[in-house]
């Protein structure tokens, strides 16, 4: 059931990575010691499967409770682990998606898979619960919606706070303010390429004012090609984050599970010849902003709201699906 | 390697911009969101789309210039506004394909 579940949402997060759920503080045993001692292990870590690393931190074998039964059956619990350990362990490595570790799972049927780096050493775990709680996490940025989207598109008051952190947000005292009152789809990007253009201008390092163009560009775009309608772009400045805010008051989007899918799009012919709606643009903002709420429905309009962080991503040359 | 290499190598029509810029990158696709999302910093695009969007991308990604292929020609406006913004500009009468065998010949990735 759970592996269905999984398997239906892992289309949302093609760029999620092993690294991002693998549980890091792996439990091990060296191949000398005995059965027994892993099965005290598991006993009082309430583990079910441990990875055996000789002395360089390599992984060469795995012992499952299966195996601990079968000790305890044929009496040789008493014996090295190296003897009866599994040999051929199946294992990730921190760049491989979700897509690869669902499909690890549903092949070998084991309970866990270790994550090794380059040279093979251990650098993490990952069993199913590891990959519902990331999930989870991933999830509660964009589903977050469902719960306050009445509140919000009813109630003209939550107009004004933050989708994020709920706060009351001055839209009179953005540090940048753009109006999204063209329909020319040719001149889609003005909003953004200004964005930037400011960001720069306030010593913003390039790297993020890159990441907060590109997502708005999406979102501009988005309101230009679907909205129908006028719309505005904020930008809040602060200490440790940059909030960018892009509401429009057009037809709204009907659902927002579908519309975060790579590839979905409800652009007409005349604007894909043109390479927009390549239905990336949701996932794109997604996937340069830290955290992004969108709220929306049929004929109501949309409201993004993202959240850059100035420290903390790394090579950010590029998006995270690089 | 130097806009003006690239133009020279790979005979490219000029048609604005500095050509003393330096790219590290080729990257070739028509869909923009797909470039936003892809190409890196100091890229050189290949692309047939020649409307004056392509330069919003292009200042936001860090593309430094733009080929069009097939022959086709840059709207006025496009041109007008990669002056603005300091995108260089070739067209030439190849197709993406080939443009972007001989960029990966020369050394950009």
């Amino acid at each position: 059931m759970i592996q269905e579940v999984v398997k239906k949402v892992q289309e949302f997060f093609p760029d999620l990575k092993v690294s991002e759920f693998m549980n890091k503080s792996v439990v091990w045993i060296n191949p000398g010691r005995k059965l027994l001692h892993v099965k005290e292990i598991m006993r009082i870590k309430r583990i079910s499967g441990v990875p055996v690393v000789d002395e360089n931190e390599r992984v060469i074998g795995i012992v499952s409770l299966e195996d601990i039964i079968k000790a305890l059956e044929g009496d040789y619990i008493e014996d090295p682990v190296e003897k009866w350990m599994t040999k051929n362990v199946i294992t990730l490595k921190p760049d491989d998606d979700l897509e690869k570790t669902i499909s690890l799972f549903e092949k070998y049927g084991y309970g866990r898979f270790p994550v090794v780096d380059e040279d093979g050493k251990l650098v993490g775990i990952v069993t199913k619960h590891d990959i519902l709680t990331g999930l989870l996490v991933k999830l509660g940025t964009i589903y977050l919606h469902d719960a306050r989207r009445k509140e919000v598109l009813e109630n003209p008051k939550f107009f004004d706070r933050s989708l994020i952190t709920e706060e009351v947000i001055d839209k009179k005292g953005a540090d940048f303010s753009f109006h999204i009152d063209y329909f020319d789809i040719n001149l889609a990007g003005i909003g953004a390429s200004k964005l930037k253009q400011f960001l720069l201008e306030k010593d913003i390092d390039e790297r993020i004012a890159r990441r907060v163009a590109i997502a708005t560009y999406e979102a501009e775009t988005n309101v230009v090609i679907h909205s129908g309608s006028d719309g505005y772009i904020y930008c809040f400045l602060r200490d440790d984050q940059i909030v960018v805010r892009v509401e429009d008051f057009g037809k709204g989007i009907e659902n927002v599970e579908i519309a975060m899918k790579e590839g979905f799009t409800t652009a007409p012919d005349h604007i894909r010849e043109m390479g927009f709606g390549a239905g990336m643009g949701l996932p794109n903002m997604k996937r340069y902003s830290d955290k992004m709420v969108i709220v929306s429905e049929a004929g109501k309009g949309v409201v993004v709201e993202m959240i850059f962080f100035k420290e903390g991503r790394e090579n950010e040359t590029q998006g995270s699906n690089g | 390697m130097k806009l003006k290499e690239v133009m020279d190598e790979l005979g490219l029509k000029y048609v604005c911009g500095e050509l003393d810029k330096e790219v590290v990158h080729g990257y070739t696709c028509d869909l923009l969101s797909e470039v936003m999302g892809n190409a890196k910093p100091d890229t050189l695009w290949v692309t047939v789309q020649s409307h004056m969007n392509i330069i919003a991308v292009a200042t936001i990604t860090g593309i430094r210039g733009i080929i069009l292929c097939n022959g086709h020609d840059y709207d006025e406006q496009t041109i007008r506004k990669a002056k603005e913004e300091g995108i260089t500009l070739f067209k030439t009468q190849e197709n993406s394909f080939v443009v972007s065998g001989r960029l990966y010949a020369l050394g950009l990735r």
